[in-house]
């Protein structure tokens, strides 16, 4: 009973990731993920990147010389990663296909200098985003940072019905030829804190509708 | 029903070809307590809606894995279904400090994406097959929770199969009847209408009855186009406007319908491989019978009985073959890797590569001919220990 659109969609997914994200981003993705890395990277750090994807974050932090696991749900997805080149004398990028809330089977607690997520925490429901990020602390050493790029929905009425108004011909463009679509976050320091996380600052990416946010483990406490 | 249920139901159902996600979690169905029976499903309104109906009275919990707003078995065919939502549902929703047993009922389904041997070694949760159809869970349950041969096949009574023919009619015939409006008249348009909306229909309760795969689908396309024409001209003089050129619209209108409806009338069904997903690309399933340890699990997860337990040899047998609808339940819950496809051609897909992409290999893969294939990634090893 497989619907066609479905299968479709799904099937031509991964292959097309990049191409349907730089479209959606408006040729931005390549700079977003630079702009994370820049925040937690440098060599000898021990990054762990959630939801990797087709790798552009992961990447990007291995090329600034830290040590990087890669783990995503999607098998293919890790495919594309894999095959991506790195420069000579970047530490190779280890991939696992691992959910975000499967940190926990492999990986010890304060195993990582930080933790990155681009992209991914809109795509889980809220419990899983909750219990996500609470692990994701765990597995942070003390002081350790967390950098989350996501979409963000503006919380005024009238600015919220002007970004969907200025999302909708961009978002139809990219379904139409990609099958790829993105969702947003409502509250991400409000999440990040639930979890734990102290120091939070968010800036604006691109034309503002992006959030990088970064937060710290404090020294103390569990 | 109330009327905001009633008018959902109806977006639901026509809407059904596209996702539509309700918030995954914990649903719990009357009262369950902690030795109340945990059913796994997923995000699709419309399903989380049957089950809630079809379950009344009963105290279950209903685990409803984020899987994107996708039903059970596209979300299971297509990776948005697979131990990692099984995981992420047991553990995000607390459901472990609510139930005192840790036994998790899949739906049948969810075979062609779900690895329970992975749910288990990350959660110690055990899992049990359910039935491929949600109508026939109270039974199952009544009956201590094993599936019977009825549960496993799947059936595609009238009623279903007229609210599948809805997805397609009502777009077609909204869209055509709007079109032929405004090429003849408002008269052409609602002969359009009436004639796609029977037409559609009358394919769907032929259904069983008719040839829809093979190049002799051609030959039923164009008689139920010949049936719509003549739908669309009796209205035409109902309605006093049997001009020839109306009538030609209606013939255009019915040879358009067929076409739309052409798309994935087989993928619509549950007794034929779509097409779109196999699009020249039929693959056979393959049995390695030295390599099958009798262990069952394939019988037990294939929705058209095409596999069968063969007492005297100890081995299972490709029984109906022709009846496969290439799901690769069978070949993801092998146990002892003993199944996978075969192209025509003689090209293998090892089960290691369906596992890890699943029915979205039918069509475009990346796997080449087993023995010199560096596109294919063993799942398996991607997980640490």
């Amino acid at each position: 009973m497989s619907s066609f659109v479905f299968m479709k969609v799904l099937e031509s997914a991964p292959r097309r990731y990049d191409r349907g994200m730089n479209l959606l981003f408006l040729g931005r993705m390549e700079q977003l993920h630079e702009a994370i890395a820049a925040e937690v990277a440098a060599p000898g750090r021990r990054i762990l990147d959630l939801g990797c994807g087709t790798g552009g974050v992961a990447l990007a932090s291995a090329r600034r010389g830290a040590t990087v696991t890669g783990i995503d749900t999607n098998p293919q997805m890790l495919e594309i990663a894999r095959a991506k080149p790195l420069p000579p004398g970047a530490p190779p990028v280890e991939w696992l296909e691992l959910g975000a809330t499967e940190i926990e089977d492999a990986f010890p607690p304060e195993s990582f200098h930080a933790v990155t997520a681009s992209l991914v925490l809109s795509e889980l429901g809220p419990l899983e985003q909750a219990y996500a990020l609470r692990t994701a602390r765990s597995r942070l050493r003390p002081g350790g940072v967390l950098v989350i790029a996501d979409e963000i929905v503006p919380a005024a009425s009238l600015r919220r019905l002007a970004w969907w108004a200025g999302r909708l011909p961009l978002v139809c463009l990219t379904y139409l030829l990609t099958q790829t679509t993105t969702r947003a976050l409502e509250d991400p320091g409000g999440l990040v804190r639930a979890a734990g996380f102290a120091e939070i600052h968010e800036r604006r990416f691109g034309r503002g509708t992006v959030v990088l946010l970064t937060a710290r483990r404090g020294e103390a406490g569990p | 029903m109330s009327l905001p249920a009633t008018v959902s139901a109806l977006r639901d159902t026509v809407l059904r070809m596209f996702p539509h996600r309700a918030v995954p979690g914990l649903i719990p169905v009357g009262t369950p307590g902690p030795d109340s029976p945990v059913l796994l499903t997923c995000s699709f309104t419309l399903t989380l809606r049957r089950l809630q109906r079809v379950l009344a009275g009963r105290n279950v919990w209903l685990l409803a894995a984020d899987t994107h707003g996708i039903n059970v078995w596209c979300a299971a065919g297509g990776g948005y279904l697979t131990h990692h939502e099984v995981i992420a549902a047991i553990r995000s929703t607390g459901i472990e400090e609510l139930v005192d047993h840790r036994e998790l009922i899949l739906p049948q389904l969810a075979a062609t994406g779900v690895e329970p041997r992975r749910v288990r070694q990350a959660t110690g949760w055990e899992s049990r097959w359910g039935p491929a159809r949600l109508e026939d869970l109270p039974a199952y349950l009544d009956r201590g929770r094993r599936t019977t041969r009825r549960d496993r096949r799947m059936r595609f009574p009238l009623w279903e199969r007229l609210e599948m023919a809805s997805m397609w009619a009502v777009w077609t015939a909204l869209g055509g009847g709007a079109l032929f409006a405004l090429l003849g008249g408002w008269r052409t348009g609602v002969g359009v209408v009436i004639s796609v909306l029977l037409t559609v229909g009358a394919v769907f309760a032929a259904l069983p009855r008719l040839v829809v795969t093979g190049h002799r689908r051609w030959l039923t396309y164009g008689a139920f186009a010949i049936l719509g024409t003549g739908i669309g001209a009796a209205v035409m003089l109902l309605l006093g406007a049997p001009t020839p050129r109306n009538l030609a619209l209606q013939a255009v209108a019915s040879v358009l319908a067929m076409a739309v409806l052409s798309i994935d009338l087989a993928g619509t069904t549950p007794w034929y491989p779509s097409t779109i997903n196999t699009f020249r690309n039929f693959a056979h399933i393959d049995l390695e019978p030295e390599r099958c340890t009798f262990a069952g699990d394939c019988v037990q997860v294939c929705p058209a009985e095409v596999l069968r337990l063969d007492g005297p040899t100890r081995k299972v047998v490709i029984a109906r073959p022709d009846a496969c609808l290439q799901c690769g339940a069978c070949i993801v819950q092998c146990p002892s890797d003993a199944l996978r496809f075969r192209y025509p051609d003689g090209r293998i897909i090892p089960p290691a590569a369906i596992r890890s992409t699943r029915m979205n290999m039918l069509g475009r893969r990346t796997v080449t001919v087993e023995g010199h294939d560096p596109a294919v990634t063993p799942g398996s090893s991607d997980t640490p220990a």
